[in-house]
């Protein structure tokens, strides 16, 4: 531990980092603003990890821990799929897989007023935004972009959801587009809705379709690329 | 009551659906056909007497024990067979810690009645001193993962274990003939367990009024499916336990199906089973063989230093 302290920051940089590691030193780095990220945390000069992972650097100055988990953290701005839990008066009760309910405001929807409450079954499936996510509170939700428009957002329709970890989540999203996905787009149309909180959202024309596209992205997390594309054209050999 | 429906696992209305209509035309999410087994894997820890059960997405492991104690006194020449489960929430948020839930219970008992009622484990081999001393057999499940049909995992984790199990030699002596002795495993081989027969539960699922019958039920499928049934049966085709749960109503016709399904996929599974411990044996033995040359080899190098 002595040496890594003395160490450069830029060395840990794309670096498995454990909790307790101490990632960054400020004294060495004095009239700079950094920004921290998830998994990181500031003591006087030493911002050392909370978590295991890979400890990324964006240009200029942001840093944070990549890891893959089942939990979700929520995050300001995060779009996810969330399953209604409740309704209340005036918030509905949201299972977004984090450490606490998430509450969706009955008003937040476009055009959203006291008469024109919608009405969800307990199981509805819905694309959301996170719009506040304190510490200690219940993350507030919404169904409309920041303009207030509905957008993409709202419930989905039939299709299959799976759950999946963060890290496959972050390829699924990742540009230029994660080959699974792009092998599967071409021989195959099908509608997908990725949530940051583990979610995936498929839709297809036939049923077969669905569990294809399903299982290949269950199944690409701890593929490389090209494997990606070898699994994908021996699974869509299998149903033709 | 918010925080226990946060730990309660939910399925949305879109999943229920979907498990629905894609098994309308024989199609399962995880692309099995209805009538496919999932893969079972099956691993042995260093001590003898575990096991670690994976069937898809399920883990189970399980452990077994022996202890000496007084028998039953109705049955003063027969050893105990007991089960215990153990449901961590870390397999399913569902699971609750401490107090057994329904399920732990409803596991358990099935389990306990295929091997005991078949008697496939043999009791009054453990006897030791009839009245006085007789080896009580403690199976020991823990759920690691829930993926679904924990009942056949855990049953597969039971057997596994129960079959590389090595109790150690007993002996009476001291000067009345009524004094026993344990032997250690050093001084003598431990001996494995008298099992006569593997006695294999399968589970089927079956959904409202379609009358679709799936083997081997997925953690989905079990929330959207309105009956269950579990038959234990063995490798030769005899009926062990059978064990029928939820409101669907079942024709008899549709049972001897399943039972025809089960007898069929227990000889597989038996012999998977019967495979993995021989390997597990194998290399019990081959370690034995190699201990010595291994000892000198560490004292050699430990002189060099």
């Amino acid at each position: 531990m002595e040496n890594k302290q003395s160490s450069s920051p830029a060395s840990f940089v794309d670096s498995t980092v454990v909790p307790g590691d101490v990632v960054l030193d400020l004294s060495s780095m004095t009239n700079q603003t950094i920004k921290l990220g998830g998994g990181l945390r500031q003591d006087c000069d030493a911002i050392s990890a909370t978590k295991a992972g890979t400890l990324r650097f964006s240009k200029p100055n942001k840093y944070w821990i990549e890891s893959s988990q089942k939990r979700y953290v929520p995050c300001v701005e995060d779009t996810i799929l969330g399953i209604v839990v409740d309704s209340k008066a005036d918030n509905f009760l949201i299972d977004i897989k984090g450490p606490a309910m998430g509450f969706l405001p009955v008003l937040a929807f476009e055009g959203g007023t006291r008469r024109n409450i919608p009405k969800f079954e307990v199981g509805t499936l819905l694309y959301l935004r996170v719009v506040k996510a304190n510490f200690g509170m219940n993350p507030e939700l919404s169904c409309t972009d920041a303009s207030g428009k509905a957008a993409e957002f709202g419930p989905l329709k039939d299709g299959y959801m799976f759950e999946t970890s963060t890290g496959l989540l972050r390829k699924l999203l990742s540009s230029p587009a994660c080959p699974v996905l792009e092998a599967l787009g071409k021989k195959l149309s099908f509608e997908i809705a990725v949530g940051l909180n583990g979610r995936v959202w498929v839709n297809a024309a036939s049923p077969d379709t669905i569990v294809v596209v399903a299982n290949a992205i269950m199944n690409s997390e701890c593929l490389s690329g090209a494997q990606q594309i070898i699994m994908v054209d021996h699974l869509l050999k299998n149903i033709q | 009551m918010e925080g226990r429906l946060a730990n309660s696992w939910r399925l949305t209305v879109n999943d229920k659906n979907f498990i629905k209509t894609a098994l309308l035309s024989e199609i399962r999410i995880d692309g099995r056909k209805p009538f496919e087994y999932r893969k079972i894997s099956i691993k042995f820890g260093r001590e003898d007497g575990s096991s670690e059960v994976q069937l898809g997405q399920t883990r189970v492991m399980g452990m077994v024990t022996a202890q000496l104690v007084q028998p039953y006194r109705d049955r003063p020449k027969e050893g105990i067979l007991s089960i215990f489960t153990e449901f961590s929430p870390m397999a399913d948020p569902s699971f609750e810690p401490g107090r057994p839930g329904e399920l732990a219970v409803e596991l358990g008992r099935i389990i306990d009645r295929g091997l005991r009622e078949s008697r496939a484990v043999d009791t009054e081999s453990l006897c030791i001193l009839a009245s006085k001393f007789v080896w009580a057999i403690r199976i020991d499940l823990h759920i690691l993962d829930n993926g679904g049909n924990l009942v056949d995992a855990a049953n597969i984790a039971a057997l596994a274990a129960l079959l590389t199990f090595r109790r150690p030699e007993c002996s009476l002596g001291g000067e009345d003939g009524q004094e026993v002795i344990v032997h250690p495993p050093e001084i003598r081989e431990p001996l494995p367990l008298t099992v006569h027969h593997l006695p294999i539960a399968i589970s089927f699922g079956f959904f409202s009024n379609e009358s679709i019958l799936v083997i081997d039920p997925t953690h989905n499928e079990e929330a959207v499916m309105g009956g269950r049934m579990t038959t234990t049966v063995n490798a030769n085709g005899d009926i062990c336990a059978i064990q029928k749960s939820g409101g669907e109503g079942v024709p008899q016709r549709v049972i001897m199906q399943c039972l025809q399904l089960a007898t069929s996929k227990a000889a597989s599974i038996t012999k998977q089973i019967k495979d993995a411990v021989e390997v597990v044996n194998t290399e019990r033995a081959l370690r034995k063989v190699k201990r010595h040359p291994t000892s000198t080899g560490v004292d050699v190098r430990e002189k060099q230093n």
